[in-house]
């Protein structure tokens, strides 16, 4: 929020924040009545059905959302890294996996309450950026990116090897997770769960475009556009890259956590290069660097997918691969990027429209 | 500065420091091997070496073109592992199923036979107008009106294939029915629509889709003119087509009366061109529009590995399946094994030699032709004024460029040079570790892990980055198996197999952050 | 009779907007110094008629004939010759390949041996030698000798006497002297005693644009023109 100045009272610096923020405010809302409308138009049921979570339209899409926001919490933490500070890791998957494993192993093996479970996923996850911090003032460009590489794959050979059967399940992955909470329980409390998660996602987001916007972000842009000349500024860059990498690695642990609840299971699926890809077209469907695209990206990638799905079968792989491969070359911005660009030229043309009606 | 050169002794001093990555590598690899023959028995360490060559050798395979591209270009290609996986199942699919082959290639020379007369497509194209927004709806049109008109017309040639889904006709039967010998060409299946018809139309659609590349295409050209080679070119590929068409039956029997190992050659000719030509469309089409945007490249490269593992689990189904060993290495019965190395040789499976016995397709066959590779590519970047382009272009692309050297063909030769030894790389594997779509990715990372350690950009580096991978997944292997004593274990750790590739990895890791030019590259000065 | 004509050439690198309106001529057989302050566009510019940073507006015409559009290795094939700075030889190359690999036919370098070697006898001495291993002069040497191989009209050369000692840029002026005789040069100098010596027309190039030009000897005695464009002379 902004802070207040002389002269202005907190009265008005709220209302400036309001008009400031308005569209987020109104997608939120409109998320927030989305499974009523649903409940209603679609399911014919009332309003109370939301609230009992009975079976239906309304509780299958308040899922198939949660599994958006979750995406959508991996996809910006990917964007912090990438598309603001132009860091190529290959290990993001990583990220995410730690924490849905972590959390589940937390509260499946070890049997701690919830926030204990989360105060040592959130330690580990500062502990994992401390790691693949380490490399960064040795390697850039291409062979961070292949360190990055080399870590998450080790990491994914060690999470389904034999050996550690015993925590992590082998190939099977953790199953039979018991329910952290009464209100952080997706099968028995839903709409709570949607609630909450749609919540998290809201203040991820907001905190991301602040440090977009803050000191941080913009020396983030510089090593992104040039690394040496940021050095050059007297930046020292290192640290800088490690606290984005710090606080991306909690963010997409705690995407993890939430997938973790939501499921109840994990498999190493969500620590693959595969899944590093996902976050990768996710913002390239948004827009690389943009924040926000990283959520329309997701909302669009897992609709996408699941309705190719439905159509195609098996085939709906080949298709998301085909689109991807076509956005690659012809999409290059991503939909808010492109339509970031677009509005420039529009009111660009509106300019000197107005300028030849002037002369 | 002065033009005095340097004195011998100084000369030798500095030869000495060049090269003092290689003696580190030497140590290592020594280090390694001495670790192999104390850590196990005496009997055994000749074939952990043997296997550790024979994996490092189809590594190297992977690993090289890998290095050309990335050397060349600074594209690290990451569909290179799914080109080794297509290798292989093409190899598969020679070796195997030679009348589906047969069936594949006819539409598919027919399709390809309007592309020859590139110069009418230009011209035609440089008729449709100029405006940019107008090209690419109209080149658009054209490719969909194309891409339906092949669909619907090559979806009626005669294809006789098989199905995942139906174990009679599925490629694991296959693959049993080959190794008893008792394989045989489907019955053929008949034309959808009138042969000729569906010829035309096939003719009909390449054409709509060569037109449609060329519309697309930015420069506008209408100097050129169709010449009798282009001609040429047309008719051979069309009157091959109908020859194939003609002679289809008499050609699959005598195919399959053939012995196998000279099916498993003809497998592995097929399979570097079909590589080649996969590399150099997917260069031509889908990366040379990139060369300024290189994230969005190597974000294509993945988009593509992508797309080659969701074909081929269409095509060939999702199950893994095996390859029979070739007949010269899968002898049994009285004399053998063979012995000593003369048993190479012998046409038996395996051999004895040094107290162990050996594979002779896996740690005979492979690791030689994994030698003539490394051979032959090293003459031709040494020898040939192609290699000699493409170390300069490997420095500086933009001089050669200026040189009057057309760089982006020498791009895309190299690119599918890189993709061919990849997938001949693959149809070697194929029989000593089976077919499936998860291949191409193990391989991939094992390659990267060995350009990593090599040094990214080099040739002799790739080599010797997939030997040293390959020993140490062995000798890992084979440590694994008597248990390591660890200090803070009572029990000795023995690793699951699953856990060697991340030993791999490790020095990969170690290597990098030691040597960020890997041990044979050079760094930036 | 201009051999290179370039009109109004705009050039962007990514975003920047390196060259503002460039126009030059270039007559044959002559030698023309293209002069400016560091970071004017004077690379830029060659550049931009090989094609390397294609023009986005203006043309370059050789011999009257449009190149603006062609690719690189095309234009270079007209008969263009290229010398860029920092002596950018191959370096895994021996001294042999890097003059082979300059050959467009077969046998250029056969050809043009007498009069390379007789240039830069060093080189022959060196031929066998990797190009790393060259001192700084002998890399420049065999940069303008590799543009000597084939049978160019014109050649670009871009700061020859950039970091070289005095008794080595005797020679190379000599060399450019002796070449000029074969063939047009369109020669960047930072150094405007030797752009002085060697050229007989200039063009300054400030801030992207060509603001001035005209024959060098009038130049030499323009002692406002030197200080207003090139700093101090």
């Amino acid at each position: 929020m902004t802070t207040v100045r002389d002269g202005t009272t907190l009265q008005s610096s709220v209302r400036r924040w309001l008009h400031h923020r308005r569209g987020l405010l109104i997608a939120t809302g409109l998320m927030v009545l989305f499974p009523f409308v649903v409940s209603l138009v679609v399911d014919g049921q009332g309003i109370s059905a939301v609230f009992a979570n009975d079976e239906g339209n309304a509780r299958f899409l308040q899922g198939l959302a949660i599994e958006i926001f979750i995406l959508a919490l991996y996809a910006l933490s990917y964007d912090l890294i990438l598309g603001v500070t132009g860091l190529l890791s290959f290990g993001h998957a990583m990220f995410f996996a730690v924490g849905a494993y972590t959390f589940g192993i937390m509260l499946k093996t070890a049997e701690l309450a919830w926030p204990t479970a989360l105060l040592v996923v959130l330690a580990v996850a500062i502990l994992q950026a401390l790691l693949f911090g380490v490399v960064l003032p040795r390697v850039k460009g291409i062979a961070f990116a292949l360190i990055t590489l080399g870590i998450a794959s080790m990491f994914w050979i060690v999470i389904q090897s034999s050996d550690l059967s015993d925590y992590a399940g082998a190939e099977i992955g953790l199953q039979g997770i018991p329910a952290p909470a009464r209100f952080l329980d997706s099968t028995n409390e839903r709409f709570v769960f949607y609630l909450i998660t749609l919540a998290i996602l809201v203040m991820v987001y907001m905190l991301y475009t602040r440090i977009a916007d803050s000191p941080l972000g913009k020396v983030a842009n510089a090593i992104r556009d040039n690394e040496d000349r940021a050095l050059m500024l007297g930046f020292n860059t290192f640290w800088f890259k490690l606290v984005v990498l710090v606080i991306a690695s909690i963010t997409a642990a705690l995407a993890g956590t939430i997938h973790t609840i939501h499921q109840p299971i994990v498999t190493p699926n969500v620590a693959s290069l595969g899944y590093t890809v996902t976050a990768l077209l996710v913002i390239l469907i948004g827009g690389v660097g943009t924040i926000s695209g990283a959520i329309v990206g997701a909302a669009v990638f897992r609709l996408l997918q699941y309705y190719l799905d439905r159509w195609f079968g098996g085939s709906s792989d080949l298709l998301i691969g085909a689109a991807y491969v076509l956005l690659v070359l012809y999409l290059p911005y991503g939909i808010v990027g492109t339509w970031r660009v677009k509005r420039l030229q529009i009111a660009d043309g509106r300019k000197r429209l107005a300028a030849l009606f002037r002369s | 500065m002065t033009t005095a050169t340097s004195s011998p002794a100084r000369r030798r001093s500095d030869w000495f420091k060049e090269n003092r990555n290689r003696f580190t590598t030497l140590a290592i690899l020594v280090f390694l091997l001495l670790a192999a023959m104390s850590g196990v028995e005496r009997d055994d360490w000749f074939s952990t070496i043997m296997q550790g060559l024979s994996v490092g050798a189809i590594t190297f395979l992977v690993a090289s073109g890998l290095s050309l591209i990335f050397g060349l270009m600074d594209v690290l290609n990451l569909a290179h592992g799914e080109l080794f996986m297509l290798g292989a199942y093409v190899g598969w699919t020679v070796y195997t199923r030679f009348d589906t082959v047969v069936d594949i290639l006819v539409p598919l020379l027919i399709l390809s036979a309007p592309f020859t007369l590139l110069p009418l497509w230009r011209r035609l194209a440089a008729a449709i107008g100029s405006t940019p927004l107008g090209r690419r709806w109209a080149g658009l049109g054209l490719l969909a009106a194309g891409a339906t008109t092949t669909f619907v017309s090559v979806t009626r040639f005669p294809l006789v294939i098989w199905d995942p889904g139906n174990f009679a006709m599925s490629p694991s039967n296959f693959s049993v029915q080959i190794d008893l010998g008792t394989l045989a060409p489907l019955p053929p299946d008949t034309f959808g629509w009138p042969a000729v018809i569906a010829i035309l139309a096939t003719l009909l659609g390449g054409s709509l889709l060569a037109l449609g590349f060329n519309v697309l295409r930015s420069q506008i050209d209408e100097r050129t003119v169709v010449t009798r080679k282009h001609l040429l070119g047309f008719g051979v590929l069309i009157v091959t087509a109908i020859v194939l068409l003609a002679v289809k039956e008499p050609l699959n029997e005598w195919v399959f009366g053939l012995s196998t190992t000279w099916r498993f050659f003809l497998a592995m000719v097929v399979s570097v061109a079909v590589g080649s030509a996969a590399g150099a469309l997917i260069e031509v089409a889908l990366i040379r529009p990139l060369y300024d945007r290189p994230i969005y490249q190597l974000m294509m490269t993945l988009g593509v590995g992508f797309i080659l593992i969701e074909l081929v689990r269409e095509v060939w189904g999702r199950p893994e399946f095996t390859m029979s060993r070739p007949a010269a290495f899968n002898g049994t019965g009285p004399g053998c094994p063979g012995e000593g190395l003369g048993g190479f040789f012998s046409g038996c499976s395996t051999l004895e030699a040094f107290g162990s016995r050996l594979r002779v397709y896996n740690e005979g066959f492979v690791i030689l032709a994994g030698i003539v590779v490394l051979i032959g590519v090293t003459l031709l970047l040494k020898r040939t004024r192609i290699g000699m382009i493409i170390r300069a272009g490997v420095q500086d692309p933009e001089m050669v460029e200026a040189l009057g050297i057309n760089v982006r063909r020498v791009f895309t030769m190299v690119f599918a040079l890189g993709s061919g030894l990849a997938a001949f790389g693959g149809v070697l594997a194929a029989p000593s570790i089976g077919l499936g779509t998860g291949m191409g990715a193990v391989f991939l990372l094992s390659a990267i892990v060995a350009l990593a350690i090599g040094g990214l950009t080099s040739f002799p580096g790739a080599a010797a980055g997939a030997v040293l991978v390959g020993l140490l997944q062995q000798i890992i292997i084979r440590y694994g198996q008597s248990g390591i004593n660890l200090p803070f274990l009572d029990e000795p750790f023995k690793p699951s197999p699953t856990l060697v590739p991340a030993a791999a990895i490790l020095l990969m890791i170690v290597v990098l952050l030691v040597l960020p030019a890997g041990l044979f590259g050079r760094s930036e000065r | 009779m201009s051999l290179l004509r370039l009109d109004e050439v705009h050039t962007f690198i990514g975003q920047y907007h390196i060259l503002e309106g460039v126009s030059l001529d270039v007559p044959a057989g002559d030698i023309v110094a293209l002069l400016g302050r560091n970071g004017a566009g004077k690379t830029t510019t060659l550049k931009t008629i090989l094609g390397l940073t294609p023009a986005r507006k203006g043309t370059v015409q050789l011999d009257g004939q449009d190149i603006t559009l062609r690719r690189s290795f095309d234009i270079a094939n007209m008969g263009i010759g290229y010398v860029p700075e920092h002596r950018a030889i191959f370096a895994d190359l021996s001294v042999e390949e890097n003059l082979r690999i300059a050959e467009r036919n077969k046998g250029d370098l056969a050809e043009r041996e007498e009069l390379i070697f007789g240039l830069f006898p060093d080189l022959k001495r060196l031929i066998r030698l990797p190009g790393t291993n060259l001192s700084g002069g002998q890399q420049q040497m065999l940069a303008v000798a590799r543009a000597l191989v084939p049978d160019n009209r014109l050649l670009l050369i871009d700061e020859p006497s950039e970091g070289l000692a005095p008794v080595i840029i005797e020679q190379m002026m000599e060399a450019i002297t002796r070449l000029s005789e074969h063939s047009t040069v369109l020669l960047v100098e930072q150094n405007f005693i030797v752009a002085g010596r060697l050229a007989q027309h200039y063009v300054i190039i400030e801030e992207g644009k060509s603001v001035k030009a005209g024959s060098m000897a009038d130049l030499v005695d323009d002692d406002e023109t030197i200080k207003r464009y090139l700093g101090a002379a």
